[in-house]
């Protein structure tokens, strides 16, 4: 299964950097793949990807799947943005409970029919910018 | 008998705007402003220059030129020491540690007199540019900041969820701004002192929704010493002093978003930190009479005063609505004006809140004056209260 992949006509603000380890990430997610390391010991999934797993302090990792669906816990509306930013601003942004168990930041696309409220259902993107991939939340269809 | 650390002496300048343009004629140094208070705040607490055997500063911002500010200014004062010398550095904990680290060489016995002291200056830098600095602090640089998240969005999610919870609006958050300058109106140390009604906060242009201007934090420029002693010096001195009676820290092990669900809007961190602090006083807090709290924006006010006990879970808005947190109140919080109108020159800003508090304490608020204030609370922290420092002081005459 893979995420919807949406097209942005223009370069990241502040792309992420990306090491030997979250390149994979990085690479699977702009092929559409959601994925981030699970501990072989403990089993517990962390996202962003971590080398070592943060619960048991294993280094023993693997990647796999994580859930494309989830809930709003929370959002806002950005007005104030750092200078590389401010071509975007006013944009969203919020807090996603993946069906999966886990909780992570990112941006949000924003349509008109449906707007932007707490507890709302999501689901993740892709935004395939020129120059690589960022990945963000829209209410689910 | 075990050795209890005391505030006998304080300085600052009024918070604002301080720092000069790059091509400005005339310059602003920062040795000068922090020498002579040094030198008011030595002399507010009585003592001399050779009893200071510890200074702890806060690391000052990129922006000063001066590097390695801390040995510099031992130099413009000629101050020889034996405890220690240093600054620090903990985000939007950075004064409240400079504070705490003080009071640790006290309690080592490595100082009997030390300083806590330091200066923040930025406001001739634009918001715009120093955000593309604040915005790499908090959550993942790679995975966070490429989003777009800024230090106060992260606020502004805490308030969304609050009223989604709880139901609370945004005229009750709103209250909080409009008190507080109210607060700020009645401090000489306050950048905003013009009072403002609720339909103005409410008026104001979103900056993080749902927060307006006046619900987020002024960018300015301060500086603060603040004298420490152990309580036998303070004693010796003959007249009133503050005493540090509880210290809690609590770091909750995430930095800025924990990515297993938890309560994000309940602040367990200065809720622990707290209890502790609280514990070693020996008082609940329903013995506080005040509270100077680390709130950047309103809503951060309102779950602090809940996570700490001083107002229950979900009616923080509402009480600050209703006035129990404004002077006079049940119980009065922020009474300097707090960071949205008393001002957040943040790597110095705890610094005014201790300040406030050793006003306060030693009845010398004027106008402000809780009347008969004994026990007054600060909370520091770094993150969305991911970690948080908490300190219970106590009038002494």
């Amino acid at each position: 299964m893979t995420l919807p992949v949406l097209n942005v006509d223009a370069a990241r603000s502040y792309p992420p950097r990306i090491s030997e380890f979250t390149k994979t990430f990085w690479d699977a997610l702009g092929q559409g793949r959601w994925i981030t390391t699970r501990c072989k010991c403990c089993d517990r999934q962390t996202f962003p990807p971590k080398p070592v797993c943060p619960h048991c302090w294993s280094t023993e990792v693997e990647w796999s799947e994580l859930s494309p669906c989830g809930t709003l816990y929370s959002w806002t509306r950005i007005h104030a943005a750092p200078a590389v930013f401010s071509s975007e601003a006013p944009y969203a942004v919020g807090i996603v409970d993946l069906d999966s168990g886990i909780r992570l930041a990112c941006r949000l696309v924003e349509s008109e029919a449906i707007p932007l409220q707490v507890n709302m259902p999501v689901e993740m993107v892709v935004l395939h910018h020129r120059d690589g991939p960022l990945f963000a939340a829209r209410a689910a269809t | 008998m075990t050795r209890r650390v005391a505030i006998i002496g304080t300085s600052a300048i009024p918070v604002g705007r301080h720092q000069t343009a790059d091509d400005a004629a005339l310059q602003t140094l920062e040795h000068e402003i922090m020498t002579r208070l040094v030198v008011e705040a030595v002399r507010d607490a009585g003592v001399d220059k050779k009893d200071i055997q510890s200074l702890v500063f806060t690391l000052p911002r990129p922006y000063t030129r001066q590097k390695y500010f801390h040995t510099f200014l031992m130099g413009q004062l000629r101050l020889a020491c034996r405890g220690n010398v240093m600054e620090v550095m903990g985000n939007g904990m950075t004064a409240a540690l400079a504070f705490d680290q003080a009071c640790n060489d006290i309690l080592l016995g490595r100082a009997n007199v030390a300083l806590a002291l330091g200066i923040n200056m930025e406001s001739a830098v634009s918001a715009a540019e120093h955000m593309m600095s604040s915005m790499r602090t908090t959550g993942d640089v790679d995975f966070h900041t490429s989003a777009g998240f800024t230090p106060i969005a992260w606020y502004a999610m805490d308030a969304m969820r609050y009223m989604h919870e709880h139901g609370a609006t945004r005229e009750q958050l709103g209250a909080v701004a409009v008190k507080n300058r109210h607060h700020a109106s009645l401090n000489p140390l306050a950048q905003f002192r013009k009072p403002v009604t609720l339909a103005d906060v409410v008026a104001q242009r979103p900056i993080v929704e749902p927060l307006g201007l006046y619900d987020v934090p002024p960018r300015g420029d301060g500086a603060a010493c603040l004298v420490l002693a152990s309580e036998e010096v303070a004693k010796s001195l003959g007249r009133p002093y503050v005493l540090v009676r509880g210290r809690g820290f609590c770091h909750d092990g995430s930095h800025q978003i924990s990515d297993v669900p938890n309560d994000m809007i309940a602040f367990d961190s200065v809720r622990q930190a707290s209890a502790t602090a609280y514990e070693e006083a020996g008082i609940g807090p329903d013995q506080i009479d005040l509270a100077e709290l680390y709130a950047p924006c309103t809503i951060v006010e309102v779950l602090v005063s809940e996570a700490i006990g001083l107002v229950p879970r979900g009616q923080g808005a509402r009480a600050a609505f209703d006035g129990e947190t404004r002077l006079g109140g049940r119980i009065p919080i922020s009474t300097s004006g707090g960071l949205t109108s008393r001002g957040h020159p943040a790597y110095v800003t705890s610094l005014y809140n201790y300040l406030e508090l050793a006003e306060q304490l030693r009845g010398r608020a004027g106008d402000r004056q809780v009347q008969g204030a004994r026990f007054g609370v600060a909370t520091g922290e770094l993150g969305n209260y991911n970690a948080a420092m908490v300190h219970v002081l106590e009038a002494m005459q």
